[in-house]
């Protein structure tokens, strides 16, 4: 019973939205018209927008992606430094920057504002991805961090027994052991580019470079006399199927114990 | 006093040890120790957890920095150079297989990044493969092997590099017992086919007596004692060096002021109470109290005055309560009870 409270509780919100997306609009604002019907007219009407739907997926994808390539090139060698420095050097520099992960972003705002405009980066999907990394990044590392700990040093160590460089170690021999913690930090990242609202709105002004979020937000605020329920509930069904999808196709790397049984018996 | 240092003198495809210390901070893990070890000779390094056997192993890998003396392998000195550049393999207490590659490419990695040809890879993975029969297990992960099967995978690595030196760090304390007595001989073997040097970090006795040439027994980052097996047991140079080696432990008994008698379990005899005693014996009045029948031997506790209990190895039981333990002279050990320093008395 417990359990399927809860399961009704998480998912219920998502089955309204794909529900009210799939309804006329007339069954969705109380008219009397088509009490039992279905239609894809939403969706339909999102995919012939001008500029179609799709582009803001697509757009959303290319921040989302480079955002986790850059955190996370800049992640691992962090982590790594301090999974192998001193006791009380790695601890305090974690703290900060546990700290720098706990700190408020929406304070950065007129900051980053300021950064876009002075250094002409505002309408620039790739430019996106320096707030994003930068904000993503004391998380990324220490997920990685932690994960770089649970990699007995031996391990290393015979690799550097075998003539291995930092470089090769890295590629052949430490990184592989990470790929639960590699992909569930990725996953972290990418929802959360996917997600972010405030800066993208404010980064972005194109239309046609707009990321998900504010794409949405726009539909909500295209009309002053009705606000188009089945449209927005559309674009959140579109919006929400990716991250679903990566999901389940990260779930097996995230749960799969690569590294279990394999140093002691 | 330091014993036994007699070198043999430099070989040229050896491993020489001069002076080799490492200090972190104020604490000396490891202090001046020197040695030599041949060609085709297995050294063990032999003493408790913490005595510098394995800092040892690491200095001379490369694998922690010296903070004096110096490491020199086969005639050159090899110092300052990185670990990779040593030609030192080293099979690691925890066998450090690599856990997300099967055991074909648990052995290629390191000459595939090291740039050699395909089929050298091909002849080299297939000569050690055959040697150490894992011909069936090329496929396998790791996590898939048994614990003798990993150690095989680990000392397969170790030679396929052809190192002018092994290193083992207590590449048995995985194993259970019996298998351990098994792959001893084994191991034995098959280092011996190498003609390189070997360096055996242990802290089991047995395992030190059983498979190495000479024994270096470590305390507190001091080199005890260096010798056979058998001059180690029979002339040790003080009470710790004893005291590790042999089981039963030594007996330790008091005999006078300053002086402590070393009986080995084995060298002491059981008699009736009563039993004339021969020329060049001694004797102590005891009783036993318990004992250990163990199927080839038996080992009888003997209460000999209010806090002395000495072991007794014999082949048979003795049934009398009061009993005589009796040795000859020449195989009492004598030391000094405060320093316990061996004294030459006999």
């Amino acid at each position: 019973m417990a359990r399927l409270a809860l399961l009704i509780w998480s998912i219920g919100p998502m089955l309204w939205q794909l529900y009210t997306s799939l309804r006329p609009t007339d069954a969705l604002t109380g008219g009397a018209s088509g009490e039992r019907a279905w239609t894809l007219e939403h969706y339909l009407q999102l995919l012939q927008g001008d500029p179609p739907f799709l582009i803001y997926l697509l757009n959303s994808a290319v921040v989302g992606a480079s955002s986790t390539v850059l955190t996370l090139l800049l992640a691992v060698p962090c982590a790594y430094a301090l999974s192998r420095i001193g006791r009380t050097a790695s601890l305090t520099l974690s703290l900060l920057v546990a700290g720098a992960a706990a700190f408020p972003a929406v304070l950065l705002f007129l900051a980053l504002l300021e950064v876009a405009r002075d250094w002409h980066l505002a309408n620039n999907l790739l430019a996106l991805s320096l707030p994003y990394a930068g904000l993503s990044l004391p998380l990324a590392i220490l997920l990685l961090q932690a994960s770089f700990r649970d990699i007995p040093l031996e391990l290393e160590e015979a690799a550097v027994m075998e003539g291995m460089d930092l470089w090769q170690r890295l590629r052949w021999v430490l990184l592989p052991l990470m790929t639960p913690a590699m992909a569930s930090a990725s996953l972290l990242i990418f929802i959360f580019c996917w997600n972010e609202y405030p800066i993208a709105l404010t980064w972005l002004s194109r239309s046609d470079l707009l990321t998900l979020a504010p794409a949405i937000a726009r539909i909500g605020g295209s009309s002053v006399y009705t606000i188009p329920y089945g449209a927005f509930a559309a674009a959140t069904v579109i919006g929400s199927a990716p991250l679903i999808l990566l999901m389940l196709l990260f779930q097996r790397q995230i749960v799969s114990g690569l590294t279990q049984g394999a140093i002691k018996g | 006093m330091i014993a036994n240092m007699s070198m043999p003198g430099s070989t040229d495809s050896g491993l020489s040890l001069r002076g080799l210390s490492r200090r972190l901070g104020h604490q000396t893990l490891l202090d001046q120790l020197s040695l030599e070890v041949p060609a085709g000779e297995i050294l063990a390094l032999l003493g408790p957890s913490g005595c510098g056997k394995s800092t040892v192993l690491r200095l001379i890998a490369g694998l922690d920095p010296v903070s004096a003396g110096e490491v020199w392998l086969g005639g050159r000195n090899v110092t300052a150079l990185p670990p990779g550049q040593r030609q030192v393999a080293m099979v690691f207490q925890s066998y450090a297989l690599y856990p997300h590659l099967t055991v074909e490419r648990n052995l290629s990695l390191g000459m595939e990044l090291r740039g050699e040809t395909r089929q050298t890879i091909a002849r080299e993975l297939q000569r050690v493969l055959t040697l150490l029969k894992l011909d069936a297990l090329r496929l396998r992960r790791p996590a898939q092997l048994s614990g003798g099967q990993r150690q095989r995978v680990a000392l397969a690595r170790a030679l396929l590099r052809r190192p002018a030196l092994f290193l083992l760090d207590e590449p048995m304390s995985n194993l259970d017992a019996q298998l351990r007595d098994d792959l001893r001989a084994e191991l034995r073997d098959l280092l011996g086919q190498t003609g390189a040097p070997v360096i055996y970090v242990t802290h089991d006795q047995q395992e030190a007596m059983g498979l190495a040439d000479r024994i270096a027994v470590l305390r507190e980052g001091r080199l005890q004692q260096l010798g056979t097996s058998r001059e180690l047991y029979e002339s040790p140079v003080n009470r710790f060096v004893a005291g590790f080696l042999g089981s039963p432990t030594i007996n330790l008994i008091r005999d006078g002021e300053d002086t402590q008698l070393g009986l080995r379990p084995e060298r002491v005899q059981l008699q009736p109470a009563s039993t004339a005693l021969p020329n060049g014996w001694k004797a102590r009045p005891g009783r036993v109290v318990h004992w250990e029948w163990l199927g080839d031997r038996v080992i009888s506790h003997v209460a000999c005055g209010p806090d002395s209990i000495l072991k007794v190895v014999s082949k048979e039981l003795c049934t009398d309560d009061d009993v005589q333990v009796r040795w000859r002279a020449s195989d009492e050990l004598r030391f000094n009870r405060r320093t316990g320093e061996r004294l030459s008395s006999n």
